[in-house]
């Protein structure tokens, strides 16, 4: 029908900023897998109860955030996933943590086969006192990974988005880097040996709000071939950056104060409609 | 409001006073007492250059001990064997305190780290004389007397010193670095290797020099392990090696004027090389530290 | 830096233009069904509706999102805000197209007036006119065009009154009395939709100047 081509008819109107409005981000989750299935996991450093029967399960390739007031037990829940607590003489946990269906804790595994595939950056950058070169390689070579380790290094720093600035300086020293570069390198140095998941603990809070903007636009690159679990008291850094937010926080009883999930949703829901009344005077900042 | 009205003119009144006058007084005590430090050292240092320089010579240094009564001669022998006696000494002493103090600090438990602490530092208190007669109880009685018997003496003293300096440098490298490395899925005894140690080694270097300086100038347990009668130069350890401090001792016995003489020059050799070295192992430290330390 | 930041609100920007690009498509559509008296042609309209509320929506909930989770500043803000209300005038415009298209199938039997129904589409086309003004002004951050559709408000002013005019000529005559309040209230109409226009250029000078200024108060100081 001619009346109907008047309705198609496409009005010109000038061109504007080009974006492709077809290529729409999928809004809706598609099933994820899991790479973390959390149950009732209670960690506890002698008598004290650091976190009580935390149940989450985390999914491949998204960043997911922890937070919470100081003390709900974030860097204690997030060194259970990586077996870094092993170290602390009084450490005991109950419930299991499995991983691709794995027990962590089960009989016979070794916490430096588990640390291979789940790296961590901490919160003050420490890089080693050796070369740029050498701090990304130093763990590849002694795990065994030797062959093309120049490829290697090349690979993990341009990661990081540090390869441009010291490509030209591989062998002057780390400590010769500014704090983001060092917080940088520091992440290059934990995919170097490809790892599946990244753990990070208030990775940005030791740096200036240039240098951590640029941390948090490298997770949002990172998050396509890494999983990604960070640990923040910064919840607006956490708004930025998650795509699941869990939030943790303090509970008192007679036994004494202990660290519970409260809340573990998308994060825009988490900070728009959080179906907790708890999470909700947090991210307001009404309380915590 | 009164208070408000008095003007403030913040200058002190007579117990302020009193308490500036105490201040300066224990200040000046202070200085006293460690300019006093300060010369009892230069005083020995004087007087030991003032009797010893006159015979310090380059021929002094090179020529061999002379023979009873005989005038003119040399160190050049004690120098070789106070210098093999304190290499091997260091041989034997630096890995197994460097491991010693590796296993206190990286390894132990608290409950097994207490008492062998202990035992360190009481080894570190034994009287030089006492480790002598082990020495000699153990290695020299029945056989002749060695070189390598005056090593192990020598390495008993020098063991704990290079066990505590590792040990503090140890503690000086940040547990970050630890938990760094082991983040990475390197085992603890890598991390060690590769990571600890390396950061550690400029204070294990000062360490091992402070040792050597001390072990140079120790002479009970050498008593026992060397003879008087060596005159030339040894190299072989395995027979008796003359040495400084014991030829010390030895010519200040003497009834030979010209002994006491030749005795107070290897003092003042003796006396330089520990000034030097510990001069330079303090460099050293600073310096590594500096490196540690962001 | 906040690259991802950027590449959101290009994204939501984006979607508001395809918005307006289809409120034009379907105002044009109750248009034409009018002039047609074509009822097919304006229930298509009605239906066409839906896709502008579920783009609402989304542009709606991308915003709530974005605020929560980026805290926008300065001019960022201003962006966002400029947004949520032109996503509100938008949606409104739309309605009232379909509002049109009803009132078409109301009196699609009756024999139109030339007259009026010329008018009727003149003002129409002015309304066309504002629209796209205003999201080219949005698009290109253009205060001058932004501010121009006063003018262009002024336009429509003057189709409706020549409209007025035409009325009370024909009104007399019953056959045809129906038909003429319904026009007029499609004429209401027309001018509503204009009106949204010039609100969506007061958020482009929001945008720009970070000033939020009536346009009417500033050229017609007589009226209040």
């Amino acid at each position: 029908m001619t009346e109907e081509e008047d309705v198609h008819q496409t009005v010109t109107m000038p061109p504007m900023r080009p974006v492709e409005v077809a290529e729409r981000q999928e809004a809706e989750p598609q099933a994820r897998d899991t790479v973390f299935d959390i149950q009732g996991l209670t960690a506890r450093y002698g008598t004290n109860v650091a976190v009580r029967d935390v149940n989450l399960e985390i999914y491949r390739n998204l960043i997911t955030a922890v937070i919470g007031p100081s003390g709900c037990g974030k860097s204690t829940f997030i060194r259970c996933i990586n077996r870094m607590n092993d170290d602390v003489p009084s450490f005991r946990l109950d419930g299991r943590i499995l991983y691709h269906g794995a027990d962590l804790y089960g009989d016979g595994v070794d916490p430096v086969e588990v640390r291979r595939r789940i790296g961590m950056v901490f919160q003050k950058p420490n890089p080693f006192p050796k070369t740029i070169y050498d701090n990304v390689a130093w763990a590849p070579r002694v795990l065994g990974l030797k062959k093309e380790l120049d490829d290697r290094v090349e690979k993990a720093l341009r990661s990081a988005a540090l390869w441009d600035e010291v490509k030209d300086r591989l062998k002057r020293s780390a400590l010769s880097l500014s704090g983001g570069q060092q917080q940088r390198l520091c992440i290059a140095r934990a995919i170097a040996i490809e790892p599946e998941v990244l753990l990070l603990d208030e990775p940005a809070s030791a740096l200036d709000p240039i240098a951590t903007s640029s941390i948090e636009e490298l997770m949002h690159d990172l998050k396509r071939d890494y999983t990604l679990v960070i640990v923040t008291h910064n919840m607006q850094q956490a708004a930025r950056v998650a795509d699941r937010t869990a939030f943790f926080s303090l509970e008192v009883d007679d036994s004494g104060r202990a660290g519970v999930l409260v809340e573990y949703d998308e994060t825009s829901k988490l900070f728009t409609a959080p179906s907790e009344k708890r999470t909700e005077d947090y991210v307001t900042g009404r309380f915590g | 409001m009164a208070a408000a009205e008095r003007a403030l003119t913040l200058r002190g009144n007579a117990r302020v006073r009193r308490r500036r006058i105490v201040n300066r007084l224990v200040e000046g005590v202070a200085t006293i007492a460690a300019l006093a430090a300060v010369a009892m050292l230069g005083l020995v240092v004087w007087s030991i250059a003032k009797r010893g320089a006159g015979d310090l010579s380059w021929g002094f240094l090179t020529k061999s001990l002379p023979l009873f009564g005989e005038p003119g001669g040399g160190i050049a022998p004690l120098i070789v064997g106070s210098a093999i006696l304190v290499g091997i000494a260091t041989a034997i002493a630096l890995p197994v305190g460097v491991c010693i103090a590796v296993f206190l600090q990286e390894f132990a438990s608290p409950r097994v780290r207490a008492p062998i602490q202990l035992v360190i530092d009481l080894m570190n208190g034994l009287p030089s004389i006492v480790i002598g007669i082990f020495v000699f109880g153990l290695l020299v009685y029945g056989h002749p007397q060695n070189g390598l018997a005056g090593a192990y003496g020598l390495a008993i003293v020098m063991l704990p010193l290079i066990t505590r300096a590792t040990q503090e440098v140890l503690r000086l490298v940040p547990s970050a670095q630890r938990e760094g490395a082991l983040a990475l899925g390197a085992s603890r005894w890598r991390t060690v290797v590769g990571i600890i140690l390396p950061s550690a080694l400029g204070g294990i270097l000062t360490g091992t020099v402070l040792a050597v300086a001390r072990a140079a100038g120790e002479t009970a347990p050498l008593l026992f392990a060397t003879s008087i009668y060596a005159t030339t130069v040894q190299w072989d350890p395995r027979h008796a090696l003359p040495n400084i401090p014991t030829q010390i001792f030895i010519w200040s016995e003497s009834p030979d004027p010209a002994d006491h003489k030749r005795a107070w020059a290897s003092a003042l050799v003796l006396m330089l090389f520990v000034l030097v070295t510990s001069l330079v192992a303090r460099a050293a430290f600073v310096r590594s530290r500096r490196k540690l330390s962001r | 830096m906040r690259v991802t930041f950027q590449e959101e609100l290009d994204q939501l920007e984006a979607s508001l233009q395809e918005e307006g690009a289809l409120v034009l498509r379907v105002l044009r559509g109750a248009l034409n069904a009018l002039a047609q008296r074509d009822v097919e042609l304006a229930d298509e309209v009605i239906a066409f509706d839906d896709d502008v509320d579920r783009l609402y929506l989304q542009i709606e909930e991308g915003i709530q999102s974005l605020l929560a989770r980026q805290t926008p500043v300065a001019m960022d803000l201003r962006l966002v805000l400029a947004m949520l209300h032109t996503n509100l005038h938008l949606e409104r415009m739309a309605d009232y197209s379909v509002t049109i298209a009803k009132l078409t199938k109301l009196v699609a039997d009756v024999e139109p007036d030339p007259v009026l129904l010329q008018s009727l589409e003149d003002m129409g086309e002015r309304a066309e006119e504002m629209i796209r003004v205003a999201l080219d002004s949005l698009a290109n951050r253009d205060l001058q065009a932004a501010e121009s559709l006063v003018d262009l408000d002024e336009l429509i002013d003057r189709s409706n009154r020549r409209f007025v005019e035409r009325v009370v000529e024909i009104v007399a005559d019953p056959g045809i009395r129906e038909w003429v309040l319904r026009m007029v209230l499609v004429s209401r109409t027309l001018e509503r939709i204009g009106d949204h226009a010039v609100d969506i250029g007061e958020q482009v000078a929001y945008l720009l100047t970070a000033e939020f200024r009536e346009f009417t108060d500033a050229s017609h100081p007589e009226r209040a």
